[in-house]
């Protein structure tokens, strides 16, 4: 019986060994470290760290940059949010609708998905350029020269212009989420709903969308975490540009650790951006718990 | 019957119009590609007059973009495996070894709320410490342990799901835990093995950003960082060879997508759907 134990024990260490190990030093650690950092005046490079307590939290409370950066970061993921569910949600309802062609033009909408960020972006940076872009091309080709804007460079647009690169990319991802979800319906409920004379419209208020809330549920909270980590797409396309217009708070975090040498300070942004989602994911939780009882 | 009464019969070919109008940027790609870029600037939506394949050849000669996707393809291999090896077998000690398991998966789980921005810097500075810097082992190390919560999230929601008698059996047949997982377990987990290649090979062939702080400015041969490095560099942005270089990273897992799209759509949405 003790043998047994021991061996029991001797291959729990084994097959969960490597899993711990790997996971503790190269993510717990670097990211505890981060934390720490926090307290510290770090450049991120070569001096090493001095502790100077909360002095990095104090300077972010008036910190106008940081707040701009949240407000744009906060403001992009409530757009984020609202365009992919309900766009995904109408799209998957209408995917559902097909009866021949369903898994090809499914696919179309997925590819975008399966691509590298970078090329997203640079496809969107080449439609969007002011000078050699596609759209403004097409439309002084066509003699809408007022039409034409510079997309990126308007601090007015760019927003939506980063708005529309991050929907395109993702929205074959949250549709096929709804898509599951609208298998799960069952037939009878349709077909009793067409007997009461429920035309579509009908059909999709009172039977689709009270049937997705935990589709919807997931949706929102998977765009909640891909706004607020928003990233990549701004390194590509505006660098946070015009001025400092459209810096998020993944890219305002990078550019003081990187180009800055302000490692301690960005860490403690981090820090606070890393609170508020975790704060504005418990809202979002609660205002569903509320919704799901009315229902 | 009801819900399809009076159904328009051109409502697909709508959609399927939708659905190319929404890749079309895709095409707009692969079109330009094979133009000049005078040409590209002049008619961006005609197709090429003549097919223009020196955008193509600097691609290979100018950008040497061929060594680096060699690298990312090995790299996707190198982590593919180890991910699939370690979390499969973590997570069967998890869901039925290892005391505390639960705590345990808590502790793994946590990981998918951190973003990496928030490690990037520390990491650095830990790889720098320990000698590894700017490697590809560092970045490897950073995959592996940056993939497995999802991995381990994937494997031990499924293996919940496998009646535990096999196991038993196998052990009054003499079999030790460790033969036991590799014999009867591992290849009942087909389908997650599955998802895993597909969500990490394509990360981390897609991947720049993490790749690219890790590795660096100017080491470091992946195929989208080499892309990046290329275009950040230069001002004035050579659209005819952005372009052929999008399309050269993109097809093989275009191709890919092609052939086995179901797989794709499963593996990529398999942490969200369940």
């Amino acid at each position: 019986m003790k043998k047994a134990t021991l061996q029991h024990n001797l291959s729990s260490v084994l097959l969960c060994g490597p899993a711990i190990l790997l996971y503790t030093a190269f993510f717990v650690f670097p990211t505890l470290l981060g934390f720490a950092y926090s307290l510290t005046d770090w450049s991120g490079w070569t001096r090493d760290p001095t502790f100077i307590g909360l002095d990095n939290f104090r300077e972010l409370i008036g910190d106008e940059r940081f707040f701009a950066t949240l407000k744009f970061t906060l403001s992009q993921t409530a757009m984020i949010i609202v365009c992919y569910t309900s766009l995904a949600l109408i799209l998957a309802v209408l995917l559902d609708r097909m009866r021949v062609m369903k898994g090809l033009v499914r696919g179309l909408f997925f590819y975008p998905f399966i691509l590298s960020i970078l090329v997203s972006a640079l496809l969107f940076q080449y439609l969007a350029n002011f000078r050699s872009g596609a759209i403004n091309i097409v439309l002084q080709t066509l003699g809408l020269d007022h039409w034409a804007q510079d997309w990126m460079g308007d601090p007015a647009l760019v927003p939506y212009f980063i708005l529309t690169l991050v929907v395109w990319q993702g929205l074959g991802f949250y549709t096929t989420i709804f898509l599951a979800g609208l298998q799960t319906i069952p037939r009878e409920l349709y077909e009793a709903a067409g007997i009461d004379g429920a035309g579509s419209v009908a059909t999709f208020y009172h039977i689709q969308i009270p049937a997705l809330v935990p589709q919807i549920k997931i949706c929102s909270v998977i765009a909640l975490i891909t706004g607020i980590n928003l990233f990549p797409q701004i390194l590509v396309t505006t660098q946070g540009g015009p001025g400092y217009r459209t810096f998020t708070a993944g890219y305002h975090i990078y550019w003081l650790g990187t180009e800055n040498d302000r490692q301690g300070y960005a860490s403690a942004i981090a820090l606070v951006v890393f609170l508020v989602l975790v704060l504005v994911a418990a809202v979002q939780a609660t205002l569903f718990q509320r919704h799901e009882t009315d229902l | 019957m009801s819900r399809s009464k009076r159904r328009l019969p051109f409502f697909e070919i709508f959609m399927l119009l939708l659905g190319l109008l929404y890749v079309s940027p895709c095409f707009l790609a692969l079109i330009n590609s094979f133009k000049t870029l005078p040409e590209i600037v002049r008619s961006p939506l005609s197709p090429p007059t003549r097919l223009v394949w020196e955008n193509y050849q600097y691609i290979f000669t100018g950008v040497k973009l061929a060594g680096p996707m060699l690298n990312s393809l090995l790299m996707c291999f190198a982590v593919i495996a180890s991910l699939i090896t370690i979390a499969s077998m973590a997570s069967y000690a998890l869901v039925r070894h290892l005391r505390h398991g639960a705590l345990w998966r808590v502790f793994f789980l946590a990981g998918l709320t951190v973003p990496f921005q928030i490690l990037m810097l520390p990491l650095m500075r830990e790889f720098n410490y320990l000698g590894i810097g700017y490697t590809y082992f560092a970045l490897w190390l950073h995959y592996v342990s940056y993939g497995l919560p999802l991995c381990l999230f994937i494997y031990s929601g499924f293996m919940r799901s496998i009646p535990i008698d096999l196991e038993e059996a196998a052990r009054i047949d003499g079999c030790t835990p460790l033969g036991t997982f590799w014999r009867v377990i591992f290849p009942l987990l087909a389908p997650c093995t599955v998802t895993i290649i597909v969500f990490w090979g394509l990360f981390i062939w897609n991947d720049f950003p993490q790749a690219y702080v890790l590795m660096g400015t100017n080491k470091g041969e992946l195929a989208f960082v080499q892309l990046w490095r290329f275009l950040s560099d230069k001002y004035v942005k050579n659209w005819n060879y952005i372009f052929a270089g999008i399309v050269v990273l993109s097809l093989p897992i275009t191709m890919l997508y092609l052939a086995m799209q179901r797989r794709f759509v499963k593996g990529l949405t398999a942490g969200a759907i369940k």
